[in-house]
């Protein structure tokens, strides 16, 4: 019984990992879209997302499964609860990747605005927590998912630096206020898959000590 | 599970048990001979004894008792240790060495009085009530003319005998003593040395087992135990032989898996990674021993691999795929995937072999872009000349205003067709040059080919409105080829030019930066965008087709830039953010 629930769970782990890097890849093909402004990428990242929807439903079925059918305790337990909600994270940011891509189509049609705000430094950020977050999850890293909780406020710090400079630039430009406003948005959206990815690395830090790690120093919004 | 005792301690305390056992034997059988024939000594000694008495007793022999008798009797006793009894046929005492006869009663019914009854000579050795101590008797009948007349009793004690005995019983002891000892030493030399070639094997077995397969075991004297040494000298041998070759062709394998520029994985059926070769761990950063037996969703997080892979475990005939790993610079990877299996046909895994092919991709893609980009500018001023050339002939040959201006742009446009084919035989002149090693490089103070630069850009400058701003060391000095590297440098200080905002500076910069000597044009232009600048240097690449046009230009320029570079050792790099500006460097190797 033991040796089945460890194999069910070895086979969850490859499921999770197998979704987190599907959505992983999701999120760098759409800032790869908004990069070049290609709207051909974009519409692949939406008519991707059905596959991680799927892929969610089936891994949460999985995870109730096996509750149901070996009732596990400690770790296990732990493991299987923060498989759920990762999976719950990992699939919002896939529907992020496509709020990206629907941007990037706007963005694509309208003429290229020079904005001096670097926002791909904010893309890479967002990027390298959500790897760094399921690094952690792979290699059971608490050191990781540690970082990836500080590296959250950097984020949050570059979207309110990017309001401010919003706010300027349609003062200054009032005729391109709608691409403006996209390109706002494609800050928020990243700044929003950075704190699923906090989220994420706090199921991590949750499965390896049992600790719950959230609302502790600052406020996440 | 019984406790294990060394061999040694299994043979000798036989041997001990043995040794004692047979000694102790012996020592009983010589001890109860000895005691017989002690027995029958005595006897014969008593029985002589008798005789005496008989003689001396002779005629005076009475019927009862005789104080006489009993007298001379008496006065023997002192002589022999023995006690004499002289005796009627019917038993009475007729005289005794030590008793008063009176008192004693009639002793028909003692065994040897019995016997000597009959006429024959009695014995018994029997417990004496009178003298408390444990006896030997010996009757003899006196006999006259065939008739018993009395009996002559000889008693001695036995402990007379056995005092005698005493010493050589002791002495028995005492040698057998020491011949058990000796016999135990001897025989724990001798377990010893049954011993010795067994634990020497177990020693030798020992160390082959730990390994240790050059050791050979010493040959013992005796033929079942060299016969054994030898058979496990030569299974070492043999075993030694063929960890080598098992341990060659592994090394072997392991060198052609190294090697390989190909990425191999190598995954167990349940996706575990058994095997990653140096060109996979390159590829997707990883260390083989942290994927090791790890499944391959961790171990490499790519969908479309981990797919292939399930999907070479899946497949029964060997698959193929083009992958692409969606990064900074995407990867184009072929992949081979089949199943693998063991001697008796069951499936033990997959091998899924990547072929990075994105170079190949990436040449193909230029060559294709090279022919359509280069029918596509030479075509453009064709059409031009051809459709005013047309216009001229249809009549406008003959307005005189419209015809000089039609002129003026067919020979705008012959005149870029030339400049565009110039270009090219540049191009492949200096192609040419650098393959058969043709290019004279001499040392040229770069502060020289700068004052050349500036004579040939100068009115350009000006016309832009756009300050020039030199900054050179007099010392650098460099082996280049003046000409080319003065063109190379136009051709980026014109590129500067075309995409600076009137009334901005270009800053053209010499400096020795460790073992190169780097030469930049930096301007504060429109920038080119990212994805541009890894092809900016290719032939007729153009970032804004429209745009460039306008501004003129082949569309070859940084390609000889590059080409020129090369030329000299040396490269070409561009730094760019949209917006704020590029920066082209030259890097040269220093003279």
């Amino acid at each position: 019984m033991r040796v089945r629930l460890q194999n069910d769970i070895e086979r969850l782990k490859k499921r999770v990992v197998a979704l987190g890097t599907l959505v992983e890849e999701r999120v760098r093909l759409a800032v790869k879209a908004i990069e070049c402004r290609d709207a051909a990428l974009a519409e692949t990242v939406i008519a991707g997302d059905m596959e991680i929807d799927d892929l969610e439903v089936d891994l949460e079925e999985e995870c109730l499964k096996i509750l149901a059918l070996h009732q596990p305790v400690a770790y296990d337990l732990r493991y299987i609860v923060a498989v759920l909600k990762m999976n719950n994270d990992l699939e919002r940011i896939g529907d992020l990747a496509v709020n990206i891509a629907q941007r990037t189509q706007i963005i694509s049609r309208h003429p290229e605005i020079q904005v001096p705000f670097d926002y791909f430094t904010m893309a890479q950020s967002a990027q390298e927590m959500l790897k760094k977050s399921l690094d952690s999850l792979v290699n059971q890293d608490l050191n990781l998912a540690y970082e990836v909780c500080a590296q959250d406020d950097d984020v949050d710090f570059m979207k309110s630096a990017m309001q401010t400079l919003f706010g300027t630039q349609v003062r200054k430009t009032p005729d391109q206020v709608e691409p403006l406003v996209d390109l706002f948005l494609v800050s928020r959206h990243l700044e929003r898959i950075a704190d699923h990815a906090t989220n994420i690395a706090e199921d991590v830090i949750y499965m390896i000590s049992g600790q719950i790690h959230r609302h502790r120093g600052d406020d996440f919004d | 599970m019984a406790k294990r005792h060394r061999l040694l301690w299994q043979l000798y305390p036989s041997y001990l048990i043995i040794i004692i056992a047979s000694m102790a034997a012996m020592t009983w059988y010589a001890a109860r001979v000895l005691t017989e024939h002690s027995r029958v000594k005595a006897l014969s000694e008593l029985k002589a004894q008798a005789y005496l008495v008989e003689k001396i007793v002779g005629p005076r022999l009475t019927d009862s008792y005789s104080p006489p008798l009993d007298e001379l009797l008496k006065n023997l006793a002192p002589k022999t240790s023995s006690r004499i009894t002289l005796l009627s046929p019917t038993g009475t005492v007729i005289a005794d060495s030590h008793e008063d006869p009176v008192r004693m009663v009639n002793h028909a019914l003692r065994p040897e009085i019995k016997e000597a009854g009959h006429g024959r000579v009695g014995s018994s050795t029997r417990y004496s009530y009178t003298l408390n101590a444990e006896l030997t008797y010996l009757a003899l009948p006196i006999m006259r003319e065939g008739r018993i007349v009395g009996i002559v009793r000889i008693a001695e004690p036995v402990s007379k005998l056995t005092a005698s005995l005493m010493p050589i019983y002791r002495e028995f002891l005492a040698a057998g003593f020491v011949i058990v000892l000796l016999a135990a030493a001897f025989s724990l030399y001798l377990a010893h040395r049954i011993n010795k070639p067994i634990a020497e094997m177990q020693r030798g077995a020992a160390r082959f087992a730990a390994g240790d397969l050059s050791y050979r075991l010493e040959l013992s004297p005796s033929e079942e135990f060299r016969a054994l040494a030898r058979a496990m000298n030569s299974m070492a041998s043999q075993l030694h032989s063929r960890i080598h070759t098992v341990t060659q062709q592994r090394n072997e394998l392991e060198a052609v898996l190294t090697g390989m520029i190909e990425a191999v994985i190598v995954v167990d059926t349940a996706e575990r990674i058994l095997r990653t070769n140096r060109a996979a761990e390159a590829l997707f950063q990883i260390r083989h021993n942290n994927v090791k037996n790890r499944s391959v969703q961790e171990a490499i997080r790519n969908t479309d691999v981990n797919r292939f892979v399930a999907d070479a475990l899946a497949s029964e005939n060997p698959i193929e795929r083009d992958i692409v790993v969606v990064g900074d610079s995407d990867i184009f990877l072929q992949a081979h995937g089949a199943r693998l299996r063991d001697a008796q046909g069951n499936s033990i895994g997959a091998l899924v072999v990547l072929n990075d092919v994105t170079r190949l991709k990436a040449l193909q893609k230029i060559r294709r872009d090279f022919v359509a980009n280069v029918s596509h500018e030479l075509k453009t001023p064709i059409t031009s000349i051809k459709g005013f050339l047309e216009t001229l002939e249809e009549g406008a040959i003959d307005d005189p205003v419209n015809a000089r201006h039609f002129l003026t742009i067919i020979m705008r446009h012959t005149d870029r067709l030339i400049s565009i084919i110039e270009d090219l035989l540049s191009l492949s002149r200096i192609e040419q040059d650098t393959e058969k090693g043709g290019i004279v490089l001499e040392e040229v103070p770069i502060r020289d080919v700068f004052d050349s630069v500036d004579k040939e850009v100068r009115s350009r400058a000006k016309h832009h409105g756009i300050t020039l701003d030199y900054e050179v060391d007099d010392s650098i000095v460099a082996r280049i080829n003046p000409l080319l590297l003065e063109q190379a440098i136009v051709n980026l200080v014109d590129n500067a030019l075309k995409y600076s905002e009137p009334d901005s500076t270009v800053q053209i910069v010499s400096q020795r930066n460790g073992s190169e000597i780097l030469i930049s044009v930096k301007d504060r232009g429109s920038g080119i965008p990212k994805e541009h600048l890894a092809r900016i240097f290719e032939r007729f690449y153009r970032v804004d087709k429209a745009r460039s046009r306008k501004v003129g230009g082949t569309g070859l320029g940084l390609a000889i830039v590059k080409h020129i570079a090369n030329a000299h050792g040396g490269r070409v790099e561009v730094e760019s953010s949209p917006g704020k500006g590029s920066t082209f460097s030259i890097h040269l190797p220093a003279a």
